[in-house]
């Protein structure tokens, strides 16, 4: 059984202002298990920060507690938490060398020299930068600085690592070797991470689990696949990838079962949560890369007739929007073969289909 | 910064870019050339001519100023020379007094400005313009008000003796304190400007970055936030040590004749007939030296500090 590193319970933060206090953080509750890679996600302004800060012990808990490891730290300043966080611009400090920056918790901590010269070579070696030691960090690249930054955040062993958007500095090769670099750092050390992004393609690629939030709210926890394969939601469907919405008419069948159909075309038939009592309006969301295209010319069954209305070539891919009667566009995306099979143009009639197990209902 | 390596090898642009910047450079050359080399260059030919009776000078070479600095040859210059301490005592007395009006200076102005650059940005313009207000009252007036402040029958002490916490007064003026005190509040909005600026630009996210890493209030000031603005210190330092070292106003007026500073000894040379111009030179050239090796062995010191930094 995995223990749980941090529980955040019931946490609430209103920052006061004489007319428009802002509650960034309505009530959310959750769990951060031991040697996790946890990733808060979400939209600009959605309080990922806030809760982060509050962790970490630099903002105080309008309503709530954090409890690390079963106590509670929600009264402990910063200093006092055995809480590392690696800052957005990297905030070295510009005065003092790669070591001293590295060993600066170590020593303040009152750790014995020798200590203190060990693990600091071992942190620089972690981030494969021993031979940076004696440099200012005005001395280094972007990416350099980010190594340092995490790798002084590590010395000390904290018992939970917190990064806020430690990526979002660097240009994307960067971005993209470090995350597997981050990764990796946090399988070495066994240290549970929580990683605050925008990003959804890295808290995809880098997570264990992630946190979806919304407007001071968690919208959803899962693993990236849960996430992106059963979002819970219209915003977290929308948020993470891409999501077609499609209104259908569900009509009950055999148990909790559900016949659906859009556009009078049947397009499977689904469990529900509970039995159906008549006909009714629910919201499915079918992924774009799920939808299958064919020309109009093929006898395709229960096909959704729909029009060609913009084409990208993305290279890997080819992107469509297809204009559907009496209903919004719907998105498809495609894989690009060696046969040029994706080759429709603007204004082509075209038949769209996709299976049934690529209908997601979503809750409202 | 890193990675943003302007274009090179285009020698042509530098060449315009660098030739505006000459011409750009040109007023504050001339002025400085005007304004400090010329007077400069004056006053190191005149300490080296002779004294004329009714101030002046006597365009004959000698080094009669510098001897009467350094050596005592007695009354009458018949006596084996010997070190004169006189001018030696009163730079001496004008260094410790420069130096504690910085020290001073120091421990309220570096809060003051702690206080200013934290304060809302709204507020912050402000306070600054609080601490210009003393500016627009010319120094003489209001080291004179000073002195009608702190003498013995001044509005202090007789408060204080209303108050019956003291039954004579408190011997204030003609002190080395009220020389303190007159330079501390002469050269104060030295030490908070520059600070200040430095303050406001420091990131506070460091300090943060410094209480997640196991660091205390007192230990973040001292360790992260002093050393990250020193040039602002430095620069506070600098702007009120060398101006208090020359102050003559203080010393004068609040001081008295035992509060002697270098100041008031130059001063004494060039005012009236009485005056000796080539040894008042004499004695700005020794104390221009000085301050020279001093600001040397400082500049030296930080770009050894500095190592490779750019
Ligand atoms: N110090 C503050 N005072 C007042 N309001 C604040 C403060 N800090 C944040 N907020 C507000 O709280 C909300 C959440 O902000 P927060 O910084 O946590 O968002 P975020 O999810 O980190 O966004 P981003 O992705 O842009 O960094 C926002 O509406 C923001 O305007
Ligand atoms: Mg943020």
């Amino acid at each position: 059984m995995t223990k749980t590193a941090l529980f955040i319970d019931g946490v609430a933060k209103v920052y006061p202002h004489r007319t428009n206090p802002v509650r960034a953080l309505k009530g959310v509750s959750f769990d951060i298990l031991d040697n996790e890679f946890f990733t808060l996600l979400g939209p600009s302004g959605c309080g990922k920060t806030t809760l982060l800060r509050i962790i970490a012990g630099f903002e105080d808990i309008t309503e709530g507690h954090v409890l690390l490891y079963g106590d509670d730290i929600s009264s402990l300043a910063p200093n006092q938490r055995p809480v590392n966080t690696v800052f957005q611009q990297y905030a070295l400090f510009p005065h003092l060398t790669v070591f001293e920056n590295v060993a600066f918790g170590l020593r303040r901590l009152n750790r014995d020299a020798d200590d203190i010269k060990q693990r600091t070579t071992a942190m620089l070696e972690l981030i494969r930068m021993a031979e940076y030691g004696d440099r200012k960090p005005s001395e280094l690249s972007g990416g350099q600085q980010q190594r340092v930054a995490l790798a002084r955040a590590l010395a000390p062993s904290p018992k939970v690592l917190l990064l806020d958007e430690p990526l979002s500095a660097l240009d994307l090769k960067l971005r993209q070797a470090m995350r597997e670099e981050l990764k990796s750092i946090q399988k070495q050390t066994g240290i549970t991470f929580v990683f605050v992004t925008h990003d959804q393609e890295e808290a995809l690629a880098m997570s264990d689990r992630i946190a979806v939030m919304s407007n001071g709210e968690v919208q959803q926890i899962g693993s990236p696949r849960e996430i992106y394969n059963n979002p819970a939601n219209h915003f977290v469907a929308n948020f993470i990838g891409e999501a077609n919405i499609l209104e259908a008419t569900a009509t009950p069948a055999a148990g909790k079962k559900a016949k659906l159909t859009f556009n009078n075309i049947d397009i499977g038939t689904v469990e529900l949560p509970q039995k159906l009592d008549g006909e009714t309006n629910i919201s499915v969301m079918v992924r774009p890369e799920h939808i299958h295209l064919s020309p109009a010319s093929a006898k395709t069954k229960n096909a959704i007739k729909g029009r060609v209305k913009d084409v990208s070539y993305l290279g890997t891919d080819t992107q469509a929007h297809i204009d559907l009667p009496n209903q919004k566009e719907i998105l498809v995306r495609m894989q690009n073969n060696a046969l040029e099979t994706n080759s429709f143009d603007v204004g082509d009639d075209v038949h769209v289909t996709f299976s049934e197990n690529a209908i997601r209902l979503l809750e409202d | 910064m890193a990675g943003m390596a302007s274009p090179k090898g285009n020698k042509a642009e530098a060449s315009i870019v660098d030739g505006r910047l000459g011409i750009l450079l040109l007023p504050s050359w001339v002025v400085i050339g005007i304004l400090l080399v010329i007077p400069v260059l004056i006053m190191f030919v005149y300490s080296f001519l002779t004294q004329d009776f009714r101030g002046g000078v006597i365009w004959t070479f000698t080094l009669e100023a510098y001897d009467q600095f350094f050596i005592d040859r007695g009354l009458f210059g018949d006596e084996p020379a010997q070190l004169e301490w006189t001018y030696i005592l009163i730079f001496w007395r004008s260094f410790l007094q420069a130096f504690f009006a910085m020290i001073f200076c120091l421990l309220i102005g570096f809060p003051t400005a702690y206080f200013m650059a934290t304060s809302p940005p709204k507020s912050r313009s402000f306070l600054l313009f609080l601490v210009t207000i003393p500016y627009w009252v010319n120094l003489l007036i209001r080291t004179v008000s000073m002195k009608f402040l702190i003498r013995d029958t001044g509005p202090i002490n007789e408060w204080l003796m209303a108050f019956g916490m003291i039954d004579e007064p408190i011997r204030m003026i003609n002190t080395a304190f009220a020389v303190q005190l007159g330079l501390f509040y002469s050269y104060l909005p030295f030490m908070v400007l520059p600070i200040y600026a430095s303050i406001e630009r420091y990131n506070f996210v460091l300090s943060e970055a410094a209480a997640d890493l196991y660091t205390g209030r007192w230990t973040t000031l001292f360790k992260v936030l002093i050393p990250t603005v020193k040039p602002g210190i430095i620069a506070g330092c600098i702007l009120v040590f060398i101006p208090s070292l020359g102050a003559f106003l203080a010393p004068d007026l609040l001081g008295g004749a035992k509060n002697f500073m270098i100041g008031s000894l130059v001063e004494e040379q060039f005012k009236g007939q009485a005056g000796d111009w080539p040894f008042g030179a004499a004695v700005s050239m020794i104390l221009l030296t000085i301050i020279m090796i001093v600001l040397l062995f400082y500049a030296r010191s930080q770009t050894n500090s500095a190592g490779r930094g750019h």
